[in-house]
């Protein structure tokens, strides 16, 4: 996709090897001026300010030969000596700047045509490694970035004006091949990225229970060995590798370094991590199966089977997007189907990508609407199951009703015990010792 | 990022009137949709049944459990990109394995992963729902379901405190009785216990005649026999005693002393019985020695949640009417409600022949340490903790009159306290059956 995007804007030569160290130079020959300016502006300032008198010719051009013709060689734009007064200072320094921003207004598209280059390969190669959605997305916006900028600098870009009538043109003309390729790029990333997804979390679940497995064996040991009172070096667990990305034996870890220096605390940190080690031996010898379950490799996809359906699957996609694309932006297949008047099917309009948006708007929208309504169709077959089982939320029903009789029950003694005391009040004999405690107590 | 894409693309070719930036762009937005009606078709999520499979239903907190999850494609389509997330408590923490799973999965197979979680906290829980993500291949779309079944477990409290104890035992080489009292009685029995001077109306059968030859005087033979004690702990889960930190309550410090107690009065065969109480008696599990009473008390204390106030005489009421023997009632309650009630339930506890004791967690020792507050709320807090020690102060003034003594409690010292009580009553024979 790269090269046929080079191969294809080579002819507006564009591909100026020396584009981006132009371009840099451009920008510093620019700060030069701005610097110059700023700095006469300012020496000007302080000249006026305490010695009331304006600043020495002299020392203008000194500044101007020093920071604008020699730091940055501005030489080639017809001098050869330094400049000797401030007329001629001002005047080159005018004819500079205009020449240095239009030669960089140049400058940043041949830039930015290799910037985009840069960007869209170094993410090309990073989607290779990390086969993620966004570095294929970006490496394919990238390049085609390059063909949007050379459109807008109306330089030679591919096209399809006029637009092919005929299906077999418009697959081999070249501007096709390069939308066809580019295309191509993004639905067999995006097949690959599914296909690594699908078989990769099974081999990252096996590969993080051998880490866990390793850390909680190494961890048992350094306890051991601390027990029997044996200097134990501190790499036998490193951060790096099983133990960060072991949550359970970090946290031990933790709990046992960093938490408080309780000797119960180191006990309890201690004792899980061995309880843990102990569990996981058992239930290992005991179910010959528990190996696969935690890494769960019985849920590896074959991979005869998902080359075999990526390519298909990528085939048929590809195939249909063609099809309905060129039905969509053909104004023939259009013309046809739709038996147009004469005076619309010769308009201007009709050969203008305007047309497009027309056909396209209603055809995107049809596809979400045909599957949002098989979707509903469908719903009806999804019978969630019930929350609990029927002893379950028998169960729960009859700790509800025990609640509810022992608050009633409760009640009711309360009741009987206030009416009981009511009864006593104003009797002697009903003031106990008891209360009588509780007066002294609280009159204090 | 396709969308974008297609959008810039798209309005770059309107923009530029060429009609192969369009063309891309119509790609792009017609690649993103063309497949949705196929997937809308085959994405029908109400084929994937998924199972999932516990060890154990009961397990104490801090123990380890496995989880199986099976999924099972019952329906006849391929489900091209299928994920799987088990949810599990926010409390517990996932030791080994992962909760998810993402894979393919075949009409009529099945896929079994399993993980390995550390119950945390004790209480009542529920594993699941498991969440289904099905995706089109090319990630663009995608579909959810939750499916709600939910697997209970019932997480009993920490037993942490029981196997300390237990190897302290072990390390003083002592066994658990290290420390212990028997609690015996002097008259009956078959232990020799000692001599004592003749008194008339003793048994001649009694008299020790060799030592009386010695002596020159008569004296009998005492016997004795070792015997029980019944406490019955009292464990209060009003509001007040959920603060502090989490895990670190008042009420998760009682619960872990009423199964302490439990523990070592069953090692001892002595009874101990658990009522756990706040406005109304939640549990109650009569003193006993059967195999399951420590499961029993287990049950209760696990599913015990701080909420409501606490009424003390219904609590009493509820104890003293199924429980005719002398006890020791310990009682484990942070003293935060009005002292009448509490008083009126000592008052009837007492009058049914039990004696009483309590161990009073007292709040500002469980909540946030003093120097971490500013210099208002330290203030502030030292204020409450004034007033709530002088109320307590007099409530146990008013209790001992009557025998009934109050422990003040924190957190370092809520269990050592339990068990120093209990071998008190022990060496004292308090409330012996």
């Amino acid at each position: 996709m790269a090269f046929l995007v080079y191969d294809i804007l080579d002819p507006n030569d564009i591909w100026h090897w020396d584009a981006p160290y132009t371009f840099v130079v451009t920008v510093f020959r620019l700060l030069s001026l701005i610097v110059f300016f700023l700095a006469t502006t300012m020496v000007s300032g302080l000249a006026s300010a305490f010695t009331g008198g304006a600043l020495p010719e002299d020392l203008i051009v000194g500044l101007y030969n020093i920071l604008v013709l020699r730091t940055w060689y501005m030489q080639p734009y017809g001098l050869t000596d330094p400049l000797t007064n401030i007329q001629q200072v001002w005047a080159s320094f005018q004819m500079n700047l205009s020449n240095v921003l239009l030669a960089l207004w140049d400058n940043t598209f041949l830039f930015l045509y290799f910037l985009c280059a840069g960007i869209g390969i170094a993410l090309f190669l990073q989607s290779l490694v990390r086969m993620d959605h966004k570095f294929v997305g970006g490496a394919f916006i990238s390049i085609q970035a390059i063909i949007i900028i050379a459109a807008y600098r109306a330089l030679i870009v591919p096209d399809l004006t006029p637009f092919p009538q005929d299906f077999m043109d418009f697959l081999i003309s070249p501007a096709q091949i390069l939308g066809l390729v580019s295309f191509a790029y993004l639905e067999v990333s995006y097949q690959m990225i599914y296909s690594s997804s699908v078989g990769k979390p099974v081999e990252d679940r096996e590969e993080t229970l051998k880490k866990q497995l390793l850390a909680l064996r190494q961890a048992t040991r350094k306890q051991d060995a601390i027990e029997r009172g044996e200097k134990v070096s501190t790499t036998g667990m490193s951060r790096s590798t099983g133990a960060t990305a072991f949550s359970f034996l970090r946290e031990a870890m933790e709990r046992k370094v960093m938490g408080s220096q309780s000797a119960l605390e180191s006990l309890d940190a201690v004792s899980d991590v061995r309880r843990l080690q102990i569990y996981v031996d058992e239930l290992l010898q005991s179910d010959p199966r528990a190996r696969d379950e935690l890494t769960a490799k019985a849920a590896a996809p074959s991979s005869a089977y998902v080359i075999g359906s990526t390519l298909t699957g990528s085939a048929i996609r590809f195939l249909t997007v063609v099809a309905v694309s060129f039905i969509l932006m053909s104004p023939y297949v259009v013309d046809m189907l739709l038996n147009l008047p004469i005076g619309i099917a010769n308009s201007v309009e009709m050969i203008q990508p305007e047309i497009v948006v027309l056909f396209l708007v209603p055809v995107v929208g049809l596809f979400p609407f045909t599957a949002a309504v098989i979707s509903w169709m469908s719903k009806r077959e999804v019978v969630e199951k019930e929350k609990l089982t029927k002893e379950e939320k028998e169960a729960a029903e009859k700790r509800k009703k025990d609640l509810a009789t022992k608050r009633k029950e409760a009640e009711k003694a309360r009741k009987a015990r206030t009416k009981a005391r009511k009864k006593r009040k104003g009797d002697e004999a009903g003031v106990d010792e008891w209360d009588k405690a509780l007066e002294e107590a609280f009159k204090k | 990022m396709v969308v974008f894409a297609g959008v810039l693309l798209l309005t770059s070719g309107f923009s530029f009137i060429n009609f192969y930036l369009v063309l891309l762009g119509v790609y792009c937005v017609i690649g993103l949709v063309v497949t949705l009606p196929l997937f809308a078709l085959t994405a029908n999520l109400a084929g994937i049944e998924v199972d999932r499979e516990i060890d154990k239903v009961k397990v104490f907190s801090g123990d380890f459990l496995r989880v199986r999850v099976t999924i099972r494609n019952a329906s006849r389509r391929h489900f091209d990109f299928i994920e799987v997330h088990d949810q599990y408590p926010e409390t517990w923490i996932l030791a080994i394995g992962e909760n998810f799973i993402a894979s393919r999965i075949e009409p009529g197979s099945s896929i079994t992963f399993s993980y390995i979680l550390q119950a945390r906290m004790r209480g009542r829980y529920y594993l699941g729902p498991t969440e289904v993500i099905m995706r089109d291949r090319l990630g663009f779309h995608y579909y959810k379901r939750t499916l709600k079944e939910q697997t209970e477990v019932l997480v009993y409290p920490t037993w942490k405190d029981v196997r300390r104890l237990e190897s302290f035992a072990k390390q003083r080489q002592l066994g658990l009785m290290f420390g212990a009292h028997r609690t015996k009685t002097v008259g009956m029995g078959t232990d020799f216990a000692g001599f004592r001077e003749y008194v008339p109306g003793d048994e001649f059968r009694l008299i020790d005649w060799k030592s009386s030859a010695k002596r020159g005087d008569m004296v009998v033979k005492q016997w004795e026999q070792e015997k029980n004690v019944q406490l019955i702990c009292m464990v209060d889960t009003s509001g007040s005693m959920g603060n502090g930190y989490p895990e670190n309550t008042k009420l998760e410090y009682a619960i872990r002393a009423a199964v302490l107690l439990t523990h070592l009065g069953l090692e001892r065969k002595d009874l101990v019985g658990t009522c756990v109480f706040s406005d109304i008696v939640h549990g109650y599990v009569p003193p006993g020695t059967r195999p399951n009473h420590m499961y029993d008390v287990l049950e209760i204390l696990a599913m015990a949640e701080p909420k409501g106030w606490s009424d003390y005489e219904t609590a009493i009421a509820h104890v003293v009417g199924q429980s005719k023997k002398r006890s020791l009632i310990i009682w484990m309650t942070d003293l935060e409600e009005s002292p009448a009630p509490l008083l009126n339930a000592m008052k009837t506890l007492v009058a049914n022949g039990h004696r009483a004791l309590v161990i009073s967690p007292f709040g500002p020792w469980f909540e946030a340490p003093v120097g971490q507050f500013g210099p208002v709320e330290k203030v502030l807090s030292e204020a409450v903790s004034e007033e709530l020690w002088e109320r307590r102060n007099k409530m146990a003034r008013a209790l001992s009159r009557f025998g009934i003594n109050v422990i003040n409690v924190g957190p370092e010292d809520f269990l050592p306290t339990i068990i120093r009580t209990y071998e008190q009553a022990k060496q004292r024979g308090v409330a012996m059956f």
